[in-house]
């Protein structure tokens, strides 16, 4: 058992079948349903937009500030969905985990990839959204994949650790909770960067130095203006710059090996 | 002759871990490490357990509520680990030991099928092909785009039941589903299980004496987590049925 890339027969099929289901249940019973999967982080979008672009005058110097707005609390919705997903995905299918011997970090994956789904839908809305506001259309948006790659990255590594912790201790899902509320502060997404860097530079320095703050700050630069500013472009040595990639990647790989290591005890633990 | 087995188990050993008090949360934990309180209590669920079962064979496994015949099958089906010993397997194993894992009480009839289908491994495609055969066994052909919860619970046990005997492997491990269904459905199952009989290796954990004598080759006997007997069916349930006079 481990966490093969290239998966077998019988655990592709339920892997598609178990994030066909999710997928269903998530919008079961509503009136609008799949439609609420757009609609929920364009109501959010709103609501900053009133209160950060128009109220407070937040963004006067990034052009196509709307945008870049909308795909910052797109990608963000995109962690967040993804982890608290990812992270209670054990106990949500507790009854399978229980009773039927598999692969466990199916569950964990499927469960991210419902997520995934919704950023793709509303990726399509920002880049919509982008063109109406006047953006060209460039090379570089050939490059967002990548960076859409490492944040999936980084959540499913976050999904595997604290979704094994949390088969045992239950406050998991309660700490992340507040911690998602304060990172969401600690990421640039509804104020730019510079605001920050005009108080300490090094502050600044330390927002930027978070993958996610990274990932969405380059998805911001490649998708709609080449003005925002990255951990590439502000911070100024290479041991710096490298760090975001880093904590990916050591996220990864110990979130994975912590997760199979814990696997085994889930059935009972449950 | 080391291909000579199905299943062989060798002295397996599992216990379980069970607070003495609410230690399910970090803040209980702490206390207990501060106090040096373990916070759980070990209980021998299976103690040195060991058995073959041949290829072909059908196996009864019988014992009082508690005694570690679940846990049992579960270690059998890979879902627990154990401590100590071991389960080789020969051939592929069905994983299910219960029926109707992963029903979804929010989905249709038709969703949960194909579902339940990939829980066993057949795609999308395989379970089209068999999807009017499974719904015909079930009887249940006019409510299959009815959510599940509006079933009975005879019927989705009938669902389940026409699902799981579509599964192909070489070891069946069941745990108590003889008892589905009216008595018209129970006679398909009894045709189900009779069918079986000397073609498939079946371990099938029961409290229903009458399917131990009518199905099983051999039956077992557990008591406290240990073999009490192993052998002729007619025997064992009669050892089971004496529990109660001592």
């Amino acid at each position: 058992m481990g966490i093969p890339l290239v998966l077998c027969k019988k655990n592709r099929i339920l892997l598609k079948e178990l994030t066909k289901t999710d997928f269903k249940l998530r919008y079961q019973g509503s009136v609008l349903g799949y439609l609420w999967a757009l609609l929920r982080p364009l109501m959010m979008f709103a609501i900053l937009y009133i209160v950060f672009a128009k109220l407070l005058r937040f963004g006067n110097d990034i052009p196509h500030y709307p945008v870049y707005l909308l795909c910052g609390t797109t990608m963000w919705s995109f962690f967040t969905e993804c982890t608290s997903q990812g992270l209670q995905a054990m106990i949500t299918r507790g009854d399978l985990i229980r009773k039927v011997s598999f692969p466990k970090y199916i569950v964990v994956v499927s469960s991210t990839l419902t997520a995934v789904i919704n950023m793709l839908i509303n990726l399509f809305v920002v880049i919509v959204f982008a063109l109406i506001n006047g953006v060209t259309p460039s090379w570089t948006w050939l490059l967002v994949p990548v960076f859409l790659l490492e944040l999936y990255a980084l959540s499913l590594g976050i999904s595997f650790l604290l979704g094994a912790i949390n088969v045992r201790y239950r406050d998991v899902m309660s700490i992340w909770d507040v911690l998602v509320q304060a990172l969401f502060y600690a990421v640039p997404i509804i104020y730019p960067i510079s605001m920050v860097a005009g108080t300490s530079a090094l502050a600044a320095k330390v927002i930027l130095a978070n993958p996610i703050a990274q990932a969405i700050q380059d998805i911001r630069f490649n998708l709609i203006t080449t003005e925002t500013t990255t951990t590439w472009n502000f911070l100024d040595s290479w041991a710096l710059k490298i760090v975001p990639i880093i904590v990916v990647i050591v996220i990864l790989i110990w979130g994975s090996l912590y997760f199979r290591k814990r696997s085994k005890h889930f059935a009972e633990e449950i | 002759m080391s291909e000579d087995f199905a299943i062989k188990v060798t002295n397996l050993h599992k216990s379980f871990k069970l607070p003495t008090e609410r230690s399910w949360g970090l803040k209980q934990a702490f206390f207990n490490r501060l106090r040096g309180i373990k916070g759980f209590k070990e209980y021998h669920v299976l103690n040195g357990i060991s058995f073959n079962v041949k290829p072909g064979e059908f196996v009864g496994i019988v014992g009082r509520n508690g005694s570690g015949k679940s846990t049992l099958l579960k270690t059998i089906a890979q879902i627990y680990y154990p401590e100590k010993g071991s389960v080789e397997i020969n051939g592929t194993l069905v994983p299910f030991i219960e029926l109707g894992v992963g029903f979804n009480p929010e989905l249709s009839g038709r969703e949960n099928v194909y579902l339940n289908g990939a829980l066993l491994g057949f795609s999308n495609k395989e379970m089209e092909a068999m999807y009017d055969e499974i719904v015909d066994f079930a009887e249940l052909k006019p409510f299959m785009d009815q959510k599940l919860k509006n079933f009975s619970s005879g019927m989705q046990v009938r669902l389940a039941f026409s699902i799981a005997i579509r599964a192909k492997g070489d070891i069946l491990l069941l745990d108590e589903v003889l008892a589905v269904g009216d008595a018209a459905f129970q006679q398909k199952c009894n045709d189900y299980f009779a069918s079986l009989h000397g073609n498939q290796t079946v371990i099938l954990v029961t409290h229903s004496m009458e399917n131990v004598r009518k199905f099983c080759d051999r039956a077992i006997l557990i008591e406290n987590g240990k073999i009490v007997l192993d052998g002729n069916p007619e025997k064992v349930a009669k050892a089971y049925m004496d529990l109660w006079k001592k």
